[in-house]
């Protein structure tokens, strides 16, 4: 398992990795990998495979609905004046 | 008994075997009709919800799952958070950011995992039912482990409506009791559609016609690499069902050594896009430098908060899904999971179900879990992941006892929508066969 | 010089995409919010169907294959606008795919359309960090992406104006309260370069124009252009370098799971769209004869009058409908409009015209009537009014009739501030410009 590419996910990932885990983490995924090359050896399959059952066509109508009080929504979140705080942006 | 004699004892309970989070301390249970509990991961709104992970503490969610709610309208008192693996990440309940639930019959050991709390809480508590939640295992191992019965659906079957996800095309929320009477009673009332969740909205019609199983398929595959324990009970096992009329053959499945691998692929490919969301913002925790840029105050939280295991599976999954990878792994997983829903498909042609062991040992103590690697772990699961790939209905019967009194269970898997032949069958194998419930001395 | 165009349309739905949360007008941030558009763990999406017609409509439009099949995958990115770091968008099935829509008789081609949800909306404070609103966050958008085949800044400005009338009208969007963005790539030499976020057809046209120059004279210089995606300052109208975003590997596309699949053959079957006005344009030109500008003209003022034109086109020849609803009658449109008048009044006095039962004048004269709703005598009493004043103009400028002759048709137009001048707007411009040039060509 290639570290740089461990540090390009963990980066993608938005997790910080020391140097002990960078080695540690890409030790454990080459293992996995490993564990998982049986995989390239598993047949194909043309059909659909986003869920086990076939999940089709559903669908909501377009009205529209407050189902939640919004000062509840906003309870217990970080505010100022009904917006939600966030870091900073650039 | 009173209702505080009753609290407290519940209370005095989790001190020992730690299988709540957040539980029903004080006030009045009422006239409430039955107890239950749930996986820490179904949103409640009277109970903190962290999904095992310290990085949505403090969480009161607004609302309450689809399947809780359904359980309260039936007069149920929801008394407990069940604990369980940092967002069901585990097989052994030990990758909790809040401790670790321990096995009523040896507090050495595991209660198994992801949903240890809830079997613990089944195996200890009496008449009780608690809700787990099953991706590849996380039912039918912990009701292995802690002797009890437990159930799950087909995917699809409950709603997943205030389910914290793990993987969406894998999460079915089941039940675990130590009386199969009360699976049949309830997992009805929690089924059905629920247009907040559309995966649930195709189902048919959850019937309870009590048909028996006529002949039940073993496959080859899944008796190799099983400990001799827990193979001797098997076998014992297949003795009793011969007995009672059912016919037991050995058949070849040979995609099943791909369900592994596609499993991985898939639960941890979504599961990195469910836990982008928590960031230090909105929920759980949120006390950082807002000066920060958004990436290094995200990050912050994120390595702060995940555990060691998620973070493990948050890499996989993101590397799995990327691009120049994505075809090798999440694309293959996607076709993989038909194939190995056809092998079922054929089985069933013939079969009513197939049986295995549920797990390949009894629950190993903490000391043997610590010096696990990963892939050691994942393998434990080899024979829990097939019919959660499927999506396909499975069921733990507790089927024996090792010479240190743990328990073992088998795993009975059925067709899709098929939870009448599973229920009848935990009914009618309760019949005869004499269970165990833990001693709680308190 | 290549552009393409990435433009995301809000679409007019009454609820959002994936919850029922309504998308009108808020009172305050945050209010028109749930668990599903805040991100919040256990919340799932329900997609509305209103969105897969309006998408079904536009794909039609833009003259797109729309696939049997479709369904959602998830773009994974962190920006606090994002409430699940996760946007639900459509990757390898999208709605449409391989369209082409004609900007003034040349073809620009439609790469692709798809669905997706709009983020939530950011703002700073003194301090810089973010304060979200997530009103916005879950609205439905269709992205429009096109092939790189407009060749000049202004072109991407009329392709741009021209698609959000074809949108309007499919979609029946009064005034266009949605809004609607685009990412602008442009390449000059042999890279591009992606402009972000871009609202509005100026500011389209103004930052292209800037990245154009910047191009151009890194080339010049000797420099290489570099791949990369710029911010637009609106205020100074400039591009920048923006902090470098995410590859485009690491979004991680996978299918959402939550959602399953969408077979949208017989629901697009059963959808039928309302003649694009670029598209009714390019067939009113071909099929009556017409120059482009006319059909333009017409239909840009109302498709209503376009159809109008055809009635009197097929009732009494396309002479007729060219001499007086391309006349009179377009001069007279707005004026109709405001009345909520109808055109049967109309049709019945060209129809009188047609037979020979009125002349030129008569005819005039009773169409405006009919329009305006002013009197006969005063609509002749205004008209005399409004020749008088023009024949004084021309005599006073000859230049004007000499220009016009010599096929400087817009020379006509000099006659509208007179004309204003003396009786501030009691004549629409449209109708002195038709009456100036009528007066014109009988003194030539």
């Amino acid at each position: 398992m290639d570290k740089e590419i461990v540090a390009r996910v963990a980066k993608a990932s938005h997790i910080r990795l020391t140097e002990e885990e960078l080695d540690r983490y890409c030790k454990d995924l080459g293992d996995i990998l490993d564990y998982f090359a049986i995989l390239d050896e598993a047949p194909n399959h043309d059909g659909n495979g986003i869920n086990p059952v076939e999940i089709a066509d559903v669908l909501r109508d377009d009205v529209p609905e407050e189902k939640f009080d919004s000062e509840e929504l906003l309870r217990d979140m970080k505010t100022y004046e009904n917006y939600i705080r966030g870091p900073k942006l650039v | 008994m009173s209702d505080a004699d009753t609290l407290s004892k519940l209370s005095r309970i989790n001190d020992k075997y730690q299988m709540f989070n957040d539980f029903c301390r004080d006030g009045e249970l009422g006239d409430a009709k039955f107890l239950f509990s749930v996986k820490d991961n179904l949103t409640s709104a009277e109970y903190e919800t962290c999904a095992g992970s310290r990085i949505l503490e403090g969480y009161r969610p607004v609302f309450d799952a689809t399947c809780i709610a359904k359980l309260k309208a039936e007069g149920g008192k929801l008394i407990g958070k069940a604990n369980m693996d940092e967002f069901g990440f585990g097989t052994f309940s030990t990758n909790s950011g809040f401790g670790i639930p321990r096995n009523p019959f040896d507090l050495s050991r595991s209660c198994g995992g992801s949903s240890g709390g809830s079997a613990c809480a089944a195996a200890v508590i009496d008449d009780h039912i608690s809700l787990g939640v099953s991706t590849g295992g996380s039912i039918c191992c912990p009701a292995s482990f802690c002797g009890t019965y437990g159930i799950v659906p087909s995917y699809g079957r409950v709603s997943r409506y205030g389910l914290i996800d793990y993987g969406n095309s894998l999460d079915k929320i089941g039940i675990l009791a130590m009386d199969p009477k009360q699976m049949t009673k309830y997992l009805p009332v929690i089924a059905g559609k629920d247009k907040e969740d559309p995966t649930s909205c195709v189902q048919p019609e959850l019937k309870i016609t009590h048909k028996k199983m006529k002949s039940v398929a073993v496959p080859r595959e899944a008796v190799e690499g099983i400990a001799k324990d827990v193979l001797d009970a098997f076998n014992k096992a297949l003795e009793d069902l011969r007995s009672m009329g059912i016919d037991v053959e050995y058949v070849d499945m040979p995609e099943l050594k791909y369900a592994m691998p596609a499993y991985y692929i898939l639960a941890t490919s979504e599961a990195s896009t469910n836990l982008a969301r928590y960031v230090g913002m909105r929920y759980g925790q949120q006390e950082g430098d807002l000066t920060l840029g958004f990436d290094d105050y995200f990050t912050s939280f994120r390595t702060q908060y995940f555990g060691d295991e998620a973070k493990r599976r948050i890499l996989l999954g993101t590397y799995t899904r990327m691009e120049g990878f994505r075809d090798r792994y999440y694309a293959k997983a996607l076709q993989v999971r038909m194939v190995v829903i056809d092998a079922y498909k054929k089985v069933f042609a013939d079969h009513d179900a197939v049986l295995t062991p549920t797990m390949p040992f009894v629950s190993p103590k903490f000391d043997d879990i610590s010096r696990m690697t990963p892939v050691e772990s994942y393998k434990a699961d080899f024979l829990t992941v097939p019919p959660n790939l499927a999506g396909t209905p499975h069921l733990n019967c507790p089927c024996g006892y090792n010479a240190d009194g743990m328990p073992i269970g088998m795993q009975f898997v059925t067709d899709h929508w098929n939870e009448d032949q599973l229920l009848t069958m935990a009914e009618e194998w309760d019949k005869q066969f004499e269970i165990r419930k833990a001693e709680v001395s308190l | 010089m290549k552009i393409g165009l990435e433009i995301h349309v809000q679409l007019p739905t009454k609820s959002k995409m994936f919850c029922s949360c309504p998308t009108t007008d808020a009172p305050a941030p945050n209010t028109h919010v749930c668990p599903t558009c805040l991100g919040m763990p256990g919340s799932r999406p329900v997609l509305n169907r209103e969105v897969l017609v309006c998408g079904i409509k536009l794909a039609k439009m833009l003259g797109c294959t729309i696939a049997d099949e479709i369904w959602f995958s998830r773009k994974t990115y962190f920006y606090p606008d994002m409430s699940k770091s996760v946007q639900i968008t459509q990757y390898d099935h999208p709605i449409g795919t391989g369209g082409v829509v004609y900007l003034n008789g040349k073809p620009i081609r439609i790469t692709r359309i798809h669905l997706e949800e709009d983020p939530g909306k950011t703002k700073r404070t003194g301090d810089m960090h973010a304060l979200v609103d997530y009103n916005r966050s879950g609205i439905p958008l269709a992205e429009i992406v096109t092939e790189p085949d407009l060749s000049t800044p202004a072109e991407a400005r009329a392709f741009l104006a021209q698609l959000i009338q074809d949108i309007k009208h499919t979609l029946d969007l009064e005034n266009g309260e949605r809004s609607i963005r685009c990412d602008c790539n442009i390449s000059v030499g042999k890279e591009r370069c992606e402009i972000k976020n871009v609202t509005g057809l100026k500011n389209v046209e103004t930052a292209l124009t800037y990245e154009m120059v910047r191009q151009i004279k890194v080339l010049k210089a000797g420099g290489k252009i570099e791949r990369a995606t710029m911010n637009f300052d609106e205020s100074r109208g400039v591009t920048y370098g923006a902090r470098k975003k995410e590859f485009e590997a690491d979004y991680g596309y996978i299918d959402e799971p939550d959602l399953g699949i969408f077979h949208i053959k017989a629901l697009a079957d059963s959808i039928t769209i309302k003649e694009a006005p670029a598209k009714m344009i390019t067939r009113m030109a071909d099929q009556y004869g017409i120059d482009q500008k006319m059909a333009k003209q017409l239909v840009s003022t109302s498709t209503d009058l376009a159809q109008f034109f055809e009635t009197v086109s097929k009732q009494y020849g396309t002479e007729n409908a060219i001499k007086w609803v391309a006349g009179p009658v377009t001069a007279h449109w707005k004026a109709l409009e405001s009345r909520n008048g109808g055109t049967d009044e109309v049709l019945a006095v060209i129809g009188k015209f047609a037979s020979g039962e009125i002349n030129d004048t008569e005819c005039g004269i009773e169409i405006k009537c009919a329009m305006t709703g002013e009197s006969a005598e005063n609509a002749q009493e205004s008209s005399a009014g409004l020749e008088t004043l023009i024949n004084e103009y021309l005599d006073a400028n000859p230049k004007v009739i000499e220009d016009y002759g010599k096929g400087n048709v817009k020379a006509a137009n000099s006659v509208i501030g007179y004309v204003k001048k003396n009786t501030g707007s009691q004549y629409s411009s449209s109708e002195v410009v038709e009456t100036a040039k009528k007066l014109i060509e009988s003194r030539l």
